[in-house]
């Protein structure tokens, strides 16, 4: 199956590792997997700060970027959110309606390409050395459930995985809101930190590069001691395609 | 609005430990109890389902169902009125006091009526008013503002209910929870036995019936649509529901989202004035329908925000109102729905608020009736495009601009790791420039030394 | 193309009103049906349940006390209750058709004499706000949540259940119906509810408040205490 995979411009600048595990896993099962370098952003930013004309005209190069495939990954749900919720709906009625709609078909997110398509027992696969802990991203929503997410993680037990008292409490970044309202964006972080400690665990298993960059951030800034990763990440170590990283 | 910039009003707010602490305690226990209480409701999805088509139906024929409405309300011995905004509901409402030389008006709460500031056009026309939700009560007597559409003093600890009260009722002063209720009960028991005019909003009217329904805790609803010999509801138009089967759908929810109860202490459901044989309730029944924007929204790029039943659940659900508490909002209504309602209802000076929300969508899981807030959230950022600060439309032209070049975005990828500065451990503490904003409040990583295109052009693309 | 909505001027005029509205409604052509009236498959309750555990459990949970009495009991039973309380005044109100009906109010205002308790069945300002307690029947009784739903009519006052501090509403198993739906069916019907009516008052639980600090906090305006006694049939 040949793959395309759309890295995502936090990733590719902050979390190379991240897509260098996305591409492993995809070759280990089974996958020919293309990087399109012509690719940048999806637009979300400007999407969510109501900056429509920008966002149509940055998914309109995207949708033309990666219009020779029929499979896209991507590790960030949310912006396999915004490419298949919101692509076809800031594109209707323009000349690139059909592309975008053709790309929002095409486009998944990981975890769940991985589990559907491909039919990975991540959860069989997954080993975890240590306590984890969690955060359910507040745009994973139309890609997986806060119990596909625990699923993985738990799996048939015998892993100690912490859950916070709100999992899905949001960290704070909300795109440009993180610097537009960086204050207020502070007081959720702090909210969110405070919850990862209560448990625990220092190893938090985060899907999403924008949050993990503010909760990151964050944490060092306060002095915690608190580790992010990918799952994606944790699930390439366990097969043995990525060093372990601390 | 006050002469506070919201930006001010942010810091003063995200700086009130005080103010804070008490809004973090009550909204995650509104929050865990509605969990609680939703876990429990069979067909909970089918019953938000069901709720948000009735009132997108209902708006979609709104002329046909508040003819009917205001047909059964007077078939039933009921007045209607038509205020097309706030002073004429004013005026409609203080009109048939005066005339009626009533002189105590005792009010159950209603945001409505808050909305239209109907307590001081009545005091201007020289009746005396109560407010008798205990929450609205000491808001008075204190000369505050409500800060939660349905725990008004979310923000005041019993301390200050406690100063508030004694002062006002010239009591001795007590900060017991208990007994501060008995010493209002008590002072309000006296206004019901002597009250002539009764205010009420309604959180639902019925066209099928001509039925107002009114769901409250307390008794104060009950007491203000059986003590005096005037009732007045006043009612957006947008409350209606087609028929009575219907209402049931919406009780099912509401409670559970306020508050977490599967219902509140007391659904009444008033159809009409007193009845010839019966022995209490008023002898007149005025229904006020308002305006005041509503029809101007459901042409607008939100008519959803309509949907709203004034639950409360967003405002407990968000992260943003959690970390300011609701008079930062400085509106009737504050929180997610507050954030749409009132640019669409009062215009340009609540323009800033669609962007207090980083789009978590709390809100519209919690919403009863399925309002997709950070939708509408975006809407109105993208209407108010052209009037956000310079500095963000540049970056984000800017960003855009940038994206839409990959081997310059690719330089600026190198550039950021160049001139970020480093701690010496991988991570920048302090900059200037656009991302001044960040570093204020939290580290950044240096950009990887190699960035995922680079690391594949050297390494993964031999591989296949 | 949406066209503006807003009514302008002053109108206090409903058809004119109305037809602003639908003038720019108009436009619009989307259309959303109504859902059917059919609500069985939404019940929280079905009719099977045992009607008389769930509202027992509902109510209670909703901070009502809850007893059951046979048929000949539950005037002892209400006596012996309101004496307990330190009730020294109770407003009785017979209402024909439901569970204290002009005979078993009788009984009861005998017995309540008997006991010391002052029985009164008049509605004036000074018995009213006297009474310790009232006592009165119900319309129906609601399993799903532990509702009582009282109607106002020429046998029943809305003050009835609301201004005394503390309320007894007897209550026949036969009255309590699965589930708020159903009560809805019931008021629904033709010269049963809203039609005859000009006050339904669905009682869950006493009054209640959380407003400061969240404490809760019971016999705000309306009774502070609900005993609830349940009799067969």
């Amino acid at each position: 199956m040949d793959v395309a995979l759309f890295v995502t411009c936090l990733t590719d600048t902050f979390y190379p590792r991240v897509g260098r595990a996305t591409t492993l896993l995809l070759r280990h099962f089974g996958c020919r997997v293309h990087f399109p370098p012509e690719q940048t952003c999806c637009g979300q930013p400007a999407f969510n700060s109501g900056f429509h004309r920008e966002a149509a005209c940055l998914l309109r190069r995207m949708a033309d970027v990666f219009r020779r495939y029929e499979h896209v990954v991507t590790p960030s749900a949310s912006c396999a959110t915004l490419v298949r919720r919101h692509g076809p709906e800031l594109l209707e009625g323009t000349p690139a309606a059909a592309a975008a709609r053709s790309l929002a078909a095409n486009t998944r997110e990981i975890l769940t390409f991985l589990r559907d398509e491909l039919h990975v027992d991540i959860s069989g696969l997954l080993r975890l050395d240590e306590p984890v802990t969690f955060h359910y991203p507040c745009h994973a929503r139309d890609a997986y459930t806060l119990d596909d997410l625990l699923g993985w993680l738990v799996g048939s037990g015998g892993r100690d995985v912490r859950v916070p008292r709100h999992p899905d409490l949001c960290c704070g970044f909300g795109g440009v809101f993180a610097v537009e309202y960086p204050e207020l964006s502070a007081a959720l972080l702090h909210d969110k930190l405070d919850e990862l400690v209560a448990t625990g665990a220092e190893l938090v298993v985060c899907n999403e590069a924008a949050c993990t960059l503010q909760m990151a951030g964050g944490a060092r800034r306060r002095g915690l001691k608190l580790r992010f990763k990918h799952l994606a990440e944790c699930l390439a170590e366990s097969l043995g395609l990525l060093e372990p990283q601390a | 609005m006050s002469r506070h910039s919201l930006r001010a009003r942010l810091a003063r707010a995200v700086a009130d430990d005080r103010v804070l602490q008490a809004v973090h305690l009550a909204t995650w226990r509104k929050v865990e109890a509605r969990a609680a209480s939703f876990a429990q409701l069979p067909h909970a999805e089918e019953l938000r389902r069901r709720a948000a088509q009735i009132r997108r139906h209902t708006l979609e024929n709104l002329p046909r169902y508040l003819e009917q409405f205001a047909a059964r309300v007077q078939a039933a011995g009921g007045q209607v009125h038509v205020a097309c905004g706030a002073a004429a509901a004013c005026r409609i409402i203080c009109d048939l006091a005066v005339r009626r030389g009533l002189k105590l008006a005792v009010k159950s709460k209603s945001m409505t009526t808050e909305e239209v500031h109907l307590n001081a056009a009545l005091e201007a026309a020289g009746l005396r008013v109560v407010e008798t939700d205990l929450g609205e009560f000491i808001v008075q007597i204190d000369h505050d503002r409500p800060s939660h559409i349905i725990t008004p003093i979310i923000h005041k600890d019993r301390r200050q209910v406690g100063t508030a009260l004694a002062r006002a009722l010239g009591c001795r002063y007590t900060e017991d929870p208990a007994e501060l209720t008995r010493l209002v009960r008590q002072h309000l028991r006296d206004v019901f036995r002597r009250c002539d005019l009764g205010i009420t909003g309604a959180n639902f009217g019925i066209a099928e019936t001509g039925t107002l329904c009114l769901v409250t805790n307390e008794g104060n609803g009950r007491m203000t649509v059986t003590r005096p010999r005037v009732h007045v509801a006043l009612l957006g138009i947008e409350k209606i529901i087609p028929r009575l089967i219907d209402l049931p759908v919406f009780l099912k929810l509401l409670a559970r989202s306020s508050t977490g109860q599967p219902m509140g202490s007391y659904t009444t459901l008033v159809t009409g004035p007193r009845r010839p044989g019966e022995h209490d309730g008023p002898d007149e029944l005025h229904v006020v329908l308002l305006d005041n924007g509503r029809s101007r929204i459901l042409s607008g790029p939100a008519p959803e925000v309509l949907h709203c039943v004034r639950c409360g659940a967003c405002l407990n659900a968000c992260p943003v109102y959690r970390n300011i508490g609701g008079h930062a909002y400085e509106s009737v209504y504050p929180g997610p729905i507050g954030s749409v309602l009132s640019p669409l209802l009062y215009g340009p000076q609540y323009e800033e608020l669609p962007r207090l929300s980083s789009l978590c969508g709390a809100c519209a899981s919690a919403c009863p009736v399925q309002i997709d807030l950070p939708a509408l959230l975006v809407r109105l950022r993208a209407r108010s495009r052209e009037r956000q600060p310079l500095g963000k439309r540049l970056l984000l032209s800017g960003w855009a601009w940038l994206m839409r070049h990959p081997r310059l975005y690719a330089l600026s990828q190198k550039l950021l790791r160049e001139l970020l500065p480093d701690d010496g451990a991988g991570w920048a503490r302090q900059v200037v420039g656009p991302l001044a904003n960040w570093t204020s409040q939290r580290d950044l990583p240096r950009p990887a030394p190699g960035s995922f295109r680079e690391l594949w052009k050297q390494e993964l693309s031999d591989e296949t | 193309m949406k066209r503006d909505a807003r009514v302008k001027g002053d109108e206090t005029n409903l058809s004119q009103f109305s037809a602003a509205l639908a003038r720019n409604r108009a436009a619009q052509g989307e259309m959303t049906p109504l859902p059917a009236r059919e609500v069985s498959a939404l019940r929280a309750v079905p009719p099977d349940a045992d009607l008389v555990a769930r509202f027992t459990q509902a109510a209670r949970a909703a901070g009502c006390h809850v007893h059951c009495s046979g048929e000949s009991e539950c005037v002892a039973a209400i006596t012996a209750l309101l004496q307990a309380a330190g009730a020294r005044r109770a407003l009785v109100e017979p209402q024909p058709g439901t569970a204290l009906p002009p005979e078993r109010a009788a009984a009861l205002i005998d017995a309540l004499t008997t006991a010391g308790v002052a029985a009164c069945q008049s509605y004036d300002d000074e018995t009213l706000f006297a009474a310790d307690a009232s006592v009165t029947g119900v319309r129906l009784a609601v399993a799903e949540t532990g509702t009582l739903v009282c109607v106002s009519g020429p046998a029943s006052a809305r003050a009835a259940s609301l201004v005394p501090p503390l309320h007894v509403a007897i209550v026949s198993g036969s009255q309590i119906v699965p589930d708020l739906f159903d009560a809805f069916e019931h008021l629904g019907q033709a010269g049963s509810g809203t039609a005859a009516a000009s006050c339904i008052s669905f009682i869950t639980g006493p009054s209640k408040t959380a407003d400061i600090e969240g404490v809760l906090i019971t016999g705000v305006h309306g009774p502070g205490q609900v005993h609830i006694v349940i009799v067969p049939n």
